[in-house]
């Protein structure tokens, strides 16, 4: 094909925009004056961001908080790995759901269900240990580093555990079996065998966990704020937030640090994971490995397993459809259920912001997953068949956007925006978004278009299939899992985009996530788990429509 | 070392079938003898091996090494791997990638209480033995396939184990390197004089390697014996046909005359060795392998077994021809050297002396 060229170049200009306009507008805007104009270069907003008194403390508390979630979300993820792929612990679809439900939790309906179980003034688990115990204090608070470190550690599980099940399903069993066979005991041999071989997956699943909460604004917005803990996103977020005296230019020069940052630990990664490759060993046809027997273990560690499955997935639901039908939060009594009905859906369903912040979520969802989609496919065409050096190129821009932080791109994109007709409409939203999550679009589709080996087209010409027919019946077929999957991957993270959106979305443009930060900074629990309960209903109904779909189409054509 | 092993049992339950992985093996393995176990894959070799190193948990039954019970279902016996004192080199080799040889073979060591210098002089000494001497410090993963495998070796000898087993340790290198790696192990375990159990599935192997060969199969030893044996004299037909190439023609016992007995078959009759010694009228089967059947003139009365046919295929394989007879309705095979000028279609005789053909249990 000629054109081959061109799209190659056109893509690369739309992805390079997408890509390196927020960090190139970043970087000029931490030198500017005021928001805005671009006049006269300074150095001013580095000085006043960095000799703040506080930005020790915040350093230190990042520092804390990401170190923390990585070493929860690890070694929880570790445990439920161990447990499903190499033992005979019962129920092992637990596992899948374990790993993929939480998902479809937005994370900030997550934390906000944590601050109504466990913050100190009204929790209600506090209220029910100290009826319990008779305590004078509520025995937890949520709002503290620990509270944030363990909520994100338990949203950032899945993550974690993506990256290490596969690692050690695709474990030689064998280089265990020969250090018992050496003398080892089973203690030894997973400390001396089965932990150093998995070690580039385990960094690597450190790594990315400490990108994510680096990144994550749901848990230290929700928690960190009302606790006056503050964490790189949340510091730039004040700067920002701060109606009048908003401070674009201190924003830009502290989110080059969270930028650099993400962009080291995002590199170490990459070379983790091609490290991980090089401990690859000659494998053979492979006896099946003997599950490890837990005996006795068998039902209390599944128990563990299972109580952790209901704090990801249940709890946080319950809690939020509990909280929706109560003027003001309780421990569940008579009382509380003869005081439920129905007000604060009344309430939501006829507030026009949060009706327009619906609208605005439901089109950027599904409008901004099938531009994106389709951006996806044309980008991962070009990275998997077309390999020219122009090629690599948009491999390695599709790749960085991957590490930004969302609060660092969105003040990035405002200095671009600032100066369009975009500022403040729902476009802005849709360019940023695209930008962000692009790279979850293109994963899917990049494997999808691995599978489909040259050979597979080519034995369809030989047929007797014209390059109609081919598409129709051997690629399009072929493509469809990837499609549907990049789609609803990145229609579930629209609708509850939240780290941008607080910075690009203004009056008229507001959207489900940023809605509920305002009820949770207003206290307005009721609402808000009202607001909740509808974002999850509709992200759920969109996994399971375009699923469907999906299987449908997909069916017919192996069929016909 | 001796092993022997009584009523040893191992079933595995998938999808509600139950399936006899070993099924009432009785075995003695003699001290300082090269075993094979022989058998297609699923006959229960790999099984076997494991249970004996203590990977495996068996049902019942009974393994003792030396005087030793290492597992016995009655007494309540399960010795753990770790405890055995066995050697083992596993057919990925299970070189453990994230430390360096030294590391590798001195493992076995370092779980004893053995010094820090006695560990250095004993692997340095293992490793030249398998000629990887001076190779200490280097990654596991950067060593090619064959030295892989030596590692694998020396680590499985270095704490001089009482035995050492190998699970199909050929099956990953190349065609050319296994043929010498066959004869090189042979002569070294000939040399230590120590007990060895082989698993494999390849016959050329069994036979290269062994001082004696069990051939396995559904979980039953069926036949145990030196190489020569299993080779020629084979009790069954299952194991004259696995072992070797074989032509095996059914009938049954006509006369019966000392050691020899002919033999009804399609083509007519066979006289043929009796070593089991079956009765007039049982329903046999004869063995010819390929190498012993000649072609004959025609008129050559003094033979044996001499049989008239027509030369069906003629299949050139560079040192020889494969050539299919056809004798009626049955078909033999045979190799034909490349300078007969024989073509397909030609009329021909063939014979076979009856020393070389032995009737085997259907």
């Amino acid at each position: 094909m000629p054109q081959r060229g061109n799209l190659t170049l056109h893509l690369v200009v739309i992805v390079g925009f997408l890509t390196l306009c927020p960090v190139l507008m970043l970087l000029l805007g931490s030198f500017m004056e005021g928001f805005g104009e671009f006049n006269g270069l300074t150095v001013q907003k580095y000085v006043t961001a960095y000799t703040d008194p506080g930005l020790q403390e915040m350093f230190v508390n990042t520092l804390i908080f990401t170190l923390g979630s990585a070493t929860v979300a690890t070694t929880l993820a570790l445990f439920l790995a161990y447990m499903n792929t190499r033992t005979n612990i019962p129920f092992k679809f637990a596992f899948k759901v374990i790993s993929i439900v939480p998902m479809m939790i937005p994370h900030i309906l997550f934390c906000v269900s944590w601050a109504l179980l466990l913050n100190p003034s009204n929790g209600i688990l506090n209220k029910l240990f100290m009826d319990l115990f008779g305590l004078e204090n509520a025995p937890f608070n949520i709002y503290s580093l620990w509270g944030m470190i363990m909520v994100e550690g338990l949203l950032d599980l899945p993550i974690a555990y993506l990256i290490l099940a596969p690692a050690m399903q695709s474990f030689d069993v064998s280089l265990e079996e020969s250090s018992k066979v050496c003398g080892a005991t089973n203690w030894k041999t997973l400390f001396r065998i089965t932990l150093p071989v998995l070690r580039p997956a385990i960094l690597a699943a450190i790594i990315l966990v400490i990108v994510r909460s680096l990144a994550s604004f749901a848990a230290p917005s929700v928690l960190g704020i009302p606790g006056r803990i503050y964490v790189l996103p949340t510091h730039i977020y004040r700067m920002i937030s701060t109606g009048f005296s908003a401070d674009y230019g201190q924003a830009a020069a502290i989110g080059m640090s969270a930028l650099a940052a993400s962009i080291v630990l995002i590199y170490l990664y990459r070379y983790l994971t091609s490290e991980s490759s090089r401990y690859v060993t000659i494998s053979g046809r492979g006896f099946k490995p003997s599950v490890i027997d837990l005996k006795q273990y068998k039902y209390p560690l599944f128990t563990l397993v299972g109580v952790l499955s209901f704090v990801l997935i249940v709890l946080p639901i319950i809690v939020l459809l509990y909280a929706s039908f109560l003027p003001y939060i309780m421990v569940p009594s008579l009382k509380a259920f003869s005081m439920m009905s129905l007000q604060n859906w009344n309430e939501v369903l006829s507030d026009p912001i949060s009706l327009l912040s619906l609208k605005n979520s439901l089109m950027l969802g599904i409008g901004g997953a099938t531009l994106g989609v389709m951006l996806s496919i044309l980008v991962a065409y070009v990275i998997v068949k077309v390999r020219t050096k122009l090629s690599g190129v948009l491999e390695s821009l599709s790749f960085l956007s991957f590490s930004f932080p969302g609060i660092v791109v969105g003040v990035g994109f405002m200095w671009f925006f600032v100066q369009t007709p975009l500022y403040g409409t729902i476009w802005a939203l849709l360019i940023g978004y695209i930008a962000t999550y692009l790279p979850y679009g293109i994963r899917p589709m990049s494997s999808a278009f691995v599978q489909i080996h040259a050979s597979l087209e080519e034995s369809s010409r030989v047929s007797g299939a014209g390059a109609f027919t081919t598409m129709k019946r051997i690629v399009v077929p072929l493509l469809i899992p990837g499609i549907v999957s990049g789609w609803i991957l990145m229609a579930t993270m629209f609708v509850r985009e939240l780290t941008l959106s607080v910075v690009l979305s203004r009056p008229g443009s507001e959207v489900l996530a940023v809605q509920i930060l305002r009820f949770s900074e207003d206290g307005l629990w009721g609402q808000l788990s009202a607001l909740g309960i509808i974002m999850i209903v509709i992200s759920s109904t969109l996994v399971v429509v375009v699923t469907w779909i999906g299987n449908h189409f997909s069916g017919m054509n192996v069929k016909g | 070392m001796q092993i022997s092993i009584r009523g040893l049992t191992k079933i595995y339950q998938t999808e509600g079938k139950t399936f006899r992985a070993l099924d009432d093996v009785n075995l003695t393995i003699d001290a300082n003898t090269i075993f094979t176990l022989l058998g297609p894959s699923g006959c229960g070799k790999t099984t076997l091996l494991r249970s004996i190193v203590g990977l495996e948990n068996p049902d019942s039954g009974e393994i003792r090494i030396g005087d030793e019970i290492v597992f016995s279902s009655e007494k309540n016996i399960y010795l753990p791997p770790e405890k055995r004192g066995l050697g083992m080199v596993f057919q990925t080799y299970a070189i453990w990638p994230h430390m360096d040889v030294f590391n590798n073979v001195a493992y076995p060591l370092q779980n004893q209480n053995v010094s820090k210098e006695e560990i250095k002089k004993r692997v340095a000494e293992t490793l030249a033995l398998v000629q990887l001497g001076g190779y200490e410090n280097r990654p596991a993963t950067k060593l090619s396939g064959g030295q892989q495998q030596r590692v694998a070796l020396a680590r499985a000898l270095v704490a001089k184990p009482k035995v050492i087993l190998f699970d199909e340790p050929l099956s990953n290198l190349d065609a050319k390197l296994r043929e010498e790696t066959r004869k090189e192990l042979r002569a070294f375990l000939s040399e230590l004089g120590i007990t060895a159990i082989y698993v494999t599935h390849d016959r050329i192997e069994a036979l290269a390697l062994s001082d004696v060969i069990a051939v396995m199969r559904s979980g039953k030893i069926i036949e145990k014996g030196d190489p020569h044996k299993i080779y020629f004299r084979p009790d069954s037909q299952f194991v004259a046909d696995f072992i070797g190439r074989a032509n095996l023609l059914a009938g049954t016992i006509g006369t019966c005359e000392g050691e020899f007995a002919l033999v009804e078959t399609a083509i007519g009759k066979i006289k043929a060795m009796n070593p089991k010694a079956f009765p007039v009228n049982t329903k046999v089967v004869v063995c010819v392998r390929p190498e012993f059947i000649r072609l004959s003139s025609l008129r050559d009365e003094r033979e044996n077994n001499l049989f008239k046919g027509i030369m069906q295929h003629l299949v050139f394989i560079g040192e020889a021809y494969e050539a299919d007879i056809k004798i009626g309705d049955t078909l033999l095979t045979t190799t034909v050297s490349p300078t007969k000028s024989i073509q397909e279609g030609d009329e021909i005789a063939i014979a076979f002396d009856a020393q070389h053909a032995f009737i085997v249990s259907e």
